[in-house]
């Protein structure tokens, strides 16, 4: 299970990948924001993709829809991590496929039960 | 029609009310010529005081931007090429600069404390519960010479490994603690900046206010529609949310929105 995080600030990156790690996911690579994250997940070797929302370059509901929109990409799960709140936001994010919204600040509880839960509908619709 | 020298809207505007008083009386009575008299006195009025209005407001606007003495508007304004070194702005943008890099800082070297303090922790531990089964053991008197011998041992090198990594983290804590200082220096600039702000938008007040004078003697209207806040850029952390029904609050509120929508 190879996780890509996306975030432009390097420690909230290092926080998720930190508590990833203690949720026994080890192998995570890391991208600060869309643009740079696109090519990682083309490379096709990404299975989990956690990403924030407002960042440079590329958004983070730019990339969920990127990878929506790309075949290849459109089966990834995709959790968002982010400070964005609104209500319309958390509406397009689902209109747009996320599969968990986590709104910072988060707890370690609230992103490894978003992440159990991804995997529980994952594993139920095979 | 009394031809005031005084510049200020309002004595334009009593002028204004007397001439039309005048002029419908001298219509009833059909004294025409004198009412056009009056139409030619009081489009003249009009004139003066608006010349004066825009006088006045030249001025004040001028006073105004001394006072707005920022960064590119004052550069541009005054039409020199030299770069104003030392800006208000320039300066706390460098100082926001400053926050960022301290609280990255920070954050960066309370991680590497908990990162180099977490294996101490679990070998402790580990150690430790190892430990506890064989003690258990020697509790039941279920050791046999040669394994009591060997845990002898073993308790002397947990021990002397607790005490040096009790030591290691107690300094790690106290660093992690140290690193929190970075509040005290931040939040003092920040202060400093906000009551920069503070400053600005006053000034900024005053500006819109004479551009507003000038906006009702000209007749300008502006469109003054909200434009329409683009979601896809994000907005950053919501503060002070409690009042605004389009921010949630919490993970909760984002879980019960999430499934009213069928997640």
């Amino acid at each position: 299970m190879k996780i890509l995080i996306v975030d432009d600030f390097s420690t909230m990156r290092r926080i998720i990948k930190n508590l990833l790690r203690d949720l026994g996911f080890t192998n995570t690579v890391e991208a600060d924001d869309g643009t740079t994250a696109l090519p990682i997940l083309q490379a096709g070797t990404i299975d989990f993709l956690v990403t924030d929302w407002n960042m440079p370059g590329m958004t983070g509901i730019e990339l969920l829809r990127a990878v929506r929109a790309d075949d290849k990409l459109k089966t990834i799960p995709v959790l968002m991590v982010t400070a964005e709140a609104k209500r319309d936001q958390i509406i397009s994010a689902a209109q747009a496929g996320v599969n968990g919204y986590v709104v910072k600040p988060f707890t370690a509880v609230a992103l490894k039960e978003k992440i159990e839960k991804i995997f529980e509908r994952i594993d139920a619709g095979k | 029609m009394p031809d005031k020298s005084s510049s200020s809207l309002d004595d334009f505007e009593a002028t204004l009310k007397n001439g039309a008083v005048d002029l419908l009386n001298c219509i009833e009575v059909g004294n025409y010529s004198n009412a056009i008299q009056i139409i030619q006195e009081l489009s003249d009025a009009r004139h003066k005081s608006f010349y004066n209005e825009v006088g006045n407001l030249t001025r004040s606007l001028h006073n105004a931007i001394k006072e707005f003495k920022v960064d590119s508007v004052d550069v541009e304004l005054t039409g020199t090429d030299e770069p104003e070194n030392g800006s208000k702005i320039t300066d706390a943008s460098d100082r926001l600069n400053y926050v960022v890099e301290m609280t990255s800082n920070a954050a960066n070297k309370t991680m590497d404390m908990v990162d180099s303090s977490v294996p101490v922790a679990s070998e402790l531990q580990k150690q430790a519960k190892e430990l506890r089964k064989d003690w258990g053991r020697l509790i039941q008197r279920d050791l046999s010479p040669e394994e009591f011998r060997q845990l002898y041992k073993r308790i002397d090198v947990f021990l002397s490994y607790a005490d040096d990594s009790a030591t290691t983290l107690h300094t790690n804590l106290n660093t992690i603690l140290l690193e929190q200082g970075y509040q005290d220096l931040t939040g003092q600039v920040i202060t400093k900046v906000n009551s920069l702000i503070r400053d600005v938008e006053e000034k900024l007040v005053h500006l819109v206010a004479v551009a507003g004078r000038i906006d009702s003697i000209s007749g300008i209207e502006h469109d003054l529609s909200l434009k329409e806040e683009d979601d896809t850029r994000g907005h950053g952390p919501a503060i002070k949310n409690d009042n605004n029904p389009e921010v949630l609050n919490s993970q909760d509120e984002v879980d019960d929105l999430l499934s009213s929508l069928g997640f």
